[in-house]
């Protein structure tokens, strides 16, 4: 018989059990469908990850006060200075940040206003897409001059040709000397909704004194950041003047490394989450099997003809394993879609779109189409060997 | 005897029931010879059963020789057997056994299946089968959609459709009334006349009446 024949007769088969079929299949939809959806996000959230730490700017330590954004900062300017006088330093970068009503003619925005000097495109990896950034000039004379993250032009209604436009920071008059290329990260703070401005403007106008709240460091090797990261806490401690015992009042905070970390376990707990959803594939399987068997018991007579009429034992096993891939299979499809439907929904609203994986879906069909034999063969051969006079008798 | 359909040359079957073994059937011959219409006829228990699971090649003698057609059954394996049925020998049994859920011509057209037939022809042949019998109505309809004397016409369509040699009938009118019974019979007559072979197989000495020639058995033995 032709794969064909059997095929037909196996869903003229499902078509008059359709209840049975659809309630069959729904163990092995439910299997796939969480293997696909699940492995999609947790594919999702390694991307995510993966795609912010090249944002971030490679190898990047950030330096921060102990007690998060609340306490008062000891990090101050000189310091800046000193550590970048530390060997195999790329750049360093301090910032001061302060969220403040930004506007421009009749639009207007609350954003955060960051102080800072002209390393900070370098060490924070962004890039220049209209006008200039801060220069030394302008940081060394605390002129009120801009730039703007990409999301904050856009939300102001500026573009390429208001370079040297005056907007309002805090109520006092900027002009806009450039704006930035978007990032376009994303998570829970967007990089590019931010105002630059160099970082004396803002002690002297907003905020007052001359700490700064987080210092950006590019160590130029990426070897050198742990020998790096050890040098800064050493040189600041001395700095501080911090006793031996006492705890640094400052973090020195390898994020790259953190991220990394984080995209590693992200990656694990993707394959254990697919791991465990195949677990309830395998349920479905069994599922088939239980169906399958009650259904060889249930057609002995059936097969008895068959056998009586011609059939040969392989005959009966062929359609008997049909049967049960056909379930499978179709089960593993829907399963695939409905997965790709979760996942797609899940990445939308986490924001990192659909992650599509043909290997996920390749994998789903195999797995389907192996818990189908696997599940189907004993049924199947149970009803290729029964005895065509005895079952020609069953009742 | 040369020519013989059917030729069983001292047949014995015995089941093996653990302890001691029955026999079924003891040293049986018979020779059946084409275009016959033969009746095997006994009281339950004669061995009627044996003889028909043996005849149709759904088991195998314990000794003895029998050769459908010419060829030896003895040493075909499971596949040859059904090999054999499916060419030589078209069944028509008491309980109709039709395929449930399953129209009248996918019925008569599945020994075709497991034969390798293509779908058309299948179809073709069979809804000629089933015209031929007077059900060129009810290709549609479901094994309970159809009453027994209309099951029993299409489970005898089924038996025609591959042409085969011989006709297995056992006990054909065992479930039906005296008129549906009645029909048929006429029908097998009638098969008979356009030259098959027919084995009928029955515990009733009227329907046994009707055929060519009569086989009495009796404690698996051929008495008449």
């Amino acid at each position: 018989m032709s794969l064909l024949e059997l095929l037909r007769l196996s869903l003229s088969r499902l078509r008059t059990h359709r209840l049975r079929a659809a309630l069959t299949m729904l163990g092995v939809i439910i299997g796939v469908a969480s293997v696909v959806a699940l492995v999609g996000v947790g594919q999702g959230t390694t991307s995510n990850i993966t795609s912010r730490l090249a944002g971030l700017g490679t190898n990047l330590l950030t330096i921060s006060p102990t007690g998060g954004g609340g306490g008062t900062s000891t990090l101050t300017l000189d310091d800046v200075a000193a550590i970048g006088k530390l060997p195999a330093i790329g750049g360093v970068a301090p910032e001061i940040s302060s969220n403040m009503t930004v506007s421009a003619g009749t639009k207007n925005t609350t954003t955060t206003v960051v102080g800072t000097t002209p390393a900070y495109p370098m060490v924070r990896a962004y890039d220049i897409w209209q006008g200039s950034f801060l220069t030394d000039p302008s940081v060394d004379h605390d002129l009120r001059v801009a730039v703007l993250g990409a999301t904050t032009a856009s939300t102001l209604g500026l573009g390429e040709s208001d370079i040297g436009t005056q907007i309002s920071v805090g109520g006092l008059p900027f002009r806009v000397i450039g704006i930035l290329q978007a990032k376009g990260g994303t998570g829970f703070q967007d990089p590019d909704d931010q105002v630059l401005v160099p970082i004396g403007t803002v002690e002297k106008y907003f905020v007052g004194g001359d700490t700064v709240r987080t210092i950006g460091v590019t160590v130029s090797e990426a070897d050198q950041m742990t020998a790096t990261s050890t040098a800064i806490t050493a040189l600041l401690r001395d700095r501080h003047d911090l006793a031996a015992t006492t705890a640094s009042d400052f973090n020195v905070f390898n994020q790259t490394q953190l991220l990394a970390a984080a995209s590693s376990i992200s990656a694990t707990l993707t394959l254990l989450l697919g791991g465990i959803a195949s677990i309830s594939l395998i349920v479905g399987g069994i599922g088939i099997m239980n169906i399958m068997l009650v259904s060889v018991r249930e057609r002995t007579r059936e097969i008895g003809i068959r056998k009586a009429i011609g059939a040969r034992g392989r005959d009966i096993l062929a359609q008997f394993l049909v049967e049960a891939l056909t379930l499978s299979l179709l089960g593993g499809l829907i399963g695939i879609v409905l997965g790709l439907v979760v996942s797609a929904g899940i990445g939308q609203l986490a924001g990192w779109g659909f992650v599509f994986n043909p290997i996920t879906i390749v994998a789903a069909v195999l797995f389907s189409l192996a818990v189908g034999v696997i599940f189907g063969v004993w049924p199947a051969r149970q009803a290729a060997r029964l005895d065509p006079i005895t079952a020609l008798r069953y009742e | 005897m040369d020519g013989a359909i059917i030729s069983l040359e001292h047949v014995s079957r015995t089941y093996d029931m653990g302890r001691m073994e029955v026999p079924a059937l003891a040293d049986v011959s018979l020779q059946v010879m084409p275009g016959e219409f033969v009746a095997i006829v006994g009281p339950s228990g004669s061995g009627k059963t044996t003889m028909m699971n043996i005849l149709g090649c759904l088991d195998r003698p314990t000794s003895g020789d029998y050769r459908l057609a010419g060829s030896p059954v003895a040493d075909l394996d499971d596949d040859g057997l059904a090999k054999l049925r499916s060419r030589s020998i078209g069944f028509v049994f008491q309980s109709y056994n039709l395929l449930p859920r399953t129209t009248a011509l996918d019925n008569v057209a599945t020994p075709l299946l497991y034969q390798g037939v293509s779908r058309g022809e299948r179809a073709t042949r069979a809804k000629a089968a089933l015209e031929r019998l007077g059900m060129g109505d009810r290709l549609d309809h479901e094994p309970t959609e159809l009453s027994g004397g209309q099951q029993q016409r299409v489970a005898v369509a089924r038996a025609l459709v591959t042409e085969p040699a011989l006709i297995l009938a056992d006990e054909p009118t065992g479930n039906l009334d005296s008129r549906s019974g009645a029909d048929v019979m006429a029908l097998l007559h009638e098969l008979n006349a356009s030259g098959r072979t027919i084995v009928l197989i029955t515990h009733d000495p009227e329907i046994a009446a009707t055929a060519g020639r009569q086989v009495h058995l009796r404690d698996g033995r051929i008495v008449a």
